[in-house]
C-alpha cells in the first residue's frame, strides 16, 4: 500500500519538484505505515476478544472433560442458550446488563446441572460404555437447538452489548467497548477458575478426580457432586461466552455448532489438561484466523480452512496440545 | 445358500417396488436406499470397527463430485470414471486414515470432522471445477454401454448397489477381518497381543467403508442431477451416527432399520407437526441412548427371546 501512495505523490508533483516529491513520498509512506499500524493494533484487540470467546468455550469443554472424560459437543448449544437468555433478559424484558448477566449465569448453571442429572448420571450409574453419555449429549444438542427454534423462532434476534456500540481508545490500542468488555470478563473468569483449582479444597478435589477417579472416590470425594458441578459450571461458562459474542452476530438457533467446533479446536491446540491451555489455544486460533483473513494472499473462503488445517496438524503432531497435564505427584 | 436366496428375493422385491412408484415416491425411495447403503457401511466403520469418524458423508460427497467432474469436465467414459472415482476415494481415504487412525477415540472424530469441513471449504472455493457455492447441475447420466438407464431402472441400479454393499459387508463381517475389527474395537492391546496388526486393520476398515460410501455418492449424483456443498454438510454426518445408534450399532439389520426410520420420520411428521419434528427427533435420540442402548434391533432381540422361551415352556 505505501508503495502505491508514493507513486501517486510523484505523479502529482511532476519532475520539477524532485526534492519535494521525495519528501511527500516519505510522508506518504509514513502515513501508510501508521495506518497499517493502527489497523494492526485494532486487529489485535479484535482477535484477542474473539480468542477470549473461543477460550471460554474451550474452558467449558475442559471443565467437563477433565474430571469425567466426557466430550460434550452440546457446549456450543449452551452458548446459544446463553445468547438467547441475553436476548430475553436484555431485549425483551429490558433488564440492566448486570442483572441479565447474573440471570443468564444462574439459568445456565441450572440447565447444566439438569442435563447431567437427566442424561449423564443414569448412564454412568448403569455402567454404560464411555461413548453413551457423549451420544446422549449429542441428542441433547438437537433438543436444545430445536427447543429454541420452536419457541423463539428461527430468525436471528438482537442482543445488545454491555456498554453500547462505542469505540474505546487506550493509548495505541483501539477497539469496540464490547471487545474490551469480553477481554476483561474472560480475564476475570480465568483468574477465578485458576484460583479455584489451585487454591481451594473443592478445586483440588476436581483435580484429584481428573487424575484418578477411583482413588479420589476412595479418598471420600463425592464423584456425583463433582460431576454435577462440572456440568453446571461448564454450562455457565458456555452461556457466558454466548452472551458475550451475541452482539457481534445476534443470537441465532444455529450458532451453536460453529461455536462448539471453534472451542474444540482451541482446546486441542492448547491441551486438554490445563486451564491455561484453553486460554492459549483460544488466542492462537483467533490470531491465526484473523491474521490469515487479513494478511494472507489467499481468498477469504480458503482462509476459513486455515484453522481446520491447524487443528489437523495439532491432532497429528501433538495431540496432547501445547500444555501438558500436570503429572501425578 | 439360504442367504443367497434371501439376497435374490430381496433384490426382486425391492426392484419390483421401484416399478410401482410415482415420481415423488421414487425420489424418496431412492434416497432412502442410499441412506441405508451409507448407514450399512458406516455401521461397519463405527459399530464393528469402533471408529467414531465424521468423514463418512464426506466420502459420499467426494464420490458424487468425482464422478460428475470426471465425466463432464475431464471427459472420461462412464465405466472408466467409476473406476477412477473409486481410486480417488481409496486414495483420499488412505491419506486420511494412515495418520488419523493412530488417534484414539474422540480425537479421530475431531480430525475427521475437520476433514469434513475442509471438504466444504474446498467445494466453496473450487471455482469452475466444483462450481463453488452453487455446485454443479444440468447434467444427465450418460449411456452405459449404449443403454440409457433412467426412471425405475436407475432405481434398480441403486437397489443392486445397496444389496452389493450389504453382501460385501456381510462377507467381511463374517471373515477373519471382521473378527479382527471387533477385537480391535473392544481391546486394541489384547488384539495386538493376539497377533492382529491393529493399525492395518483400522486403516483397511476405514478405507473400504469410505470407498463404499464414495460409490453410493456416485449413484446419488444422478438422483438429483445436482451436487452442491450444502448437501454434504456436517449435519448429515451426525445423522448417520444417529441412524446407526437408533437402529443398533454393530448390526446390519439395525443400520437398515435406523436409516429407513430416521429418513422417513421427518417426511411423515413434518406435514403433521411442522418443524417440531426436529425436536421429536432429538428427544427420540436421547430416549434411545438412555432406555434402549442396543437400539431398536434390541427390542426385536428381546421379542424373539420371549417367543423362544414361551415355546420351550
Amino acid at each position: 500500500m505505501p508503495v502505491f501512495g508514493c507513486r501517486e505523490a510523484k505523479r502529482t508533483h511532476g519532475t520539477g519538484f524532485r526534492q519535494e516529491s521525495s519528501h511527500a513520498c516519505i510522508s506518504a509512506k509514513l502515513k501508510g505505515a501508521v495506518l497499517a499500524m493502527n489497523d494492526f493494533l485494532e486487529l489485535i484487540v479484535g482477535a484477542t476478544a474473539s480468542g477470549c470467546v473461543y477460550a471460554l468455550v474451550a474452558l467449558s469443554y475442559l471443565l467437563i472433560t477433565r474430571p469425567t472424560g466426557i466430550i460434550n459437543f452440546a457446549v456450543g448449544e449452551w452458548g446459544m442458550l446463553g445468547a438467547f437468555g441475553g436476548y430475553l433478559a436484555l431485549s425483551r424484558a429490558g433488564l440492566p446488563y448486570a442483572v441479565s448477566m447474573v440471570l443468564v449465569l444462574a439459568g445456565m448453571f441450572a440447565i447444566g446441572w439438569a442435563t447431567e442429572r437427566l442424561t449423564v448420571r443414569p448412564l454412568v450409574e448403569r455402567g454404560a460404555p464411555p461413548l453413551a453419555p457423549i451420544l446422549a449429549l449429542l441428542g441433547m444438542l438437537v433438543v436444545f437447538r430445536e427447543v429454541i427454534s420452536v419457541t423463539i423462532g428461527p430468525d436471528p434476534q438482537p442482543v445488545p452489548p454491555a456498554f453500547g456500540f462505542g469505540r474505546l481508545e487506550l493509548g495505541l490500542l483501539a477497539g469496540s467497548y464490547q471487545s474490551f468488555f469480553i477481554i476483561t470478563v474472560t480475564a476475570v473468569v480465568f483468574a477465578a477458575v485458576w484460583y479455584f483449582f489451585e487454591r481451594t479444597l473443592a478445586g483440588k478435589s476436581f483435580e484429584a478426580v481428573a487424575i484418578d477417579r477411583r482413588a479420589a472416590a476412595l479418598m471420600g470425594i463425592n464423584l456425583r457432586r463433582v460431576t454435577a458441578m462440572a456440568f453446571a459450571a461448564s454450562a455457565s461458562v458456555a452461556g457466558l461466552a454466548g452472551l458475550l459474542v451475541a452482539p457481534n452476530a445476534s443470537a441465532h438457533y444455529l450458532m451453536g455448532i460453529p461455536l462448539a467446533i471453534q472451542g474444540f479446536t482451541a482446546l486441542v491446540i492448547g491441551g486438554v489438561g490445563r486451564v491455561e491451555g484453553a486460554l492459549l489455544g483460544g488466542m492462537i486460533l483467533a490470531f491465526v484466523e484473523q491474521f490469515t483473513v487479513r494478511y494472507a494472499p489467499i481468498p477469504p473462503g480458503l482462509a476459513q480452512g486455515v484453522p481446520l488445517v491447524l487443528l489437523i496438524l495439532f491432532l497429528l503432531i501433538r495431540p496432547t496440545g501445547l500444555l501438558r497435564a500436570r503429572e501425578t505427584r | 445358500m439360504k442367504s443367497l436366496a434371501g439376497f435374490i428375493v430381496s433384490a426382486l422385491v425391492l426392484s419390483a417396488i421401484a416399478f410401482m412408484l410415482g415420481s415423488y415416491q421414487t425420489d424418496v425411495y431412492r434416497k432412502m436406499l442410499l441412506w441405508v447403503t451409507l448407514a450399512l457401511s458406516y455401521n461397519f466403520l463405527f459399530g464393528i470397527a469402533g471408529q467414531v469418524a465424521f468423514s463418512h458423508f464426506t466420502f459420499y460427497g467426494i464420490g458424487a463430485y468425482a464422478i460428475v467432474i470426471l465425466i463432464f469436465q475431464v471427459g472420461l467414459p462412464l465405466p472408466l470414471a467409476i473406476l477412477v472415482g473409486i481410486a480417488i476415494c481409496v486414495l483420499l481415504a488412505l491419506v486420511v486414515a494412515i495418520p488419523a487412525t493412530r488417534l484414539a477415540g474422540f480425537y479421530l472424530a475431531l480430525a475427521t470432522l475437520a476433514f469434513a469441513q475442509l471438504f466444504i471449504v474446498v467445494l466453496d472455493e473450487g471455482g469452475s471445477v466444483t462450481g463453488s457455492a452453487g455446485g454443479l447441475a444440468n447434467y444427465r447420466l450418460p449411456d452405459f454401454f449404449g443403454t440409457k438407464v433412467s426412471g425405475p431402472s436407475y432405481t434398480v441400479v441403486i437397489v443392486m448397489l445397496m444389496l452389493a454393499t450389504l453382501a460385501i459387508l456381510w462377507r467381511l463381517d463374517r471373515s477373519w477381518f471382521g473378527r479382527a475389527c471387533r477385537a480391535v474395537r473392544d481391546d486394541p492391546e489384547a488384539a495386538q497381543a493376539m497377533g492382529i496388526n491393529v493399525a492395518r486393520t483400522k486403516i483397511v476398515a476405514y478405507t473400504v467403508t469410505s470407498a463404499l460410501a464414495g460409490v453410493a455418492g456416485m449413484a446419488y449424483a444422478f438422483v438429483d442431477n445436482t451436487v452442491n456443498p450444502p448437501i454434504f454438510g456436517l449435519e448429515n454426518s451426525f445423522m448417520l451416527l444417529f441412524m446407526v445408534i437408533v437402529g443398533g450399532s454393530g448390526r446390519h439389520a439395525g443400520a437398515i432399520v435406523g436409516a429407513a426410520l430416521l429418513y422417513v420420520m421427518p417426511l411423515v411428521l413434518s406435514p403433521i407437526i411442522g418443524h417440531h419434528h426436529a425436536l421429536v427427533f432429538g428427544v427420540f435420540m436421547v430416549a434411545v441412548v438412555l432406555f434402549q442402548p442396543k437400539g431398536l434391533i434390541g427390542i426385536w432381540d428381546w421379542f424373539k427371546l420371549q417367543l423362544e422361551r414361551r415355546s420351550q415352556v
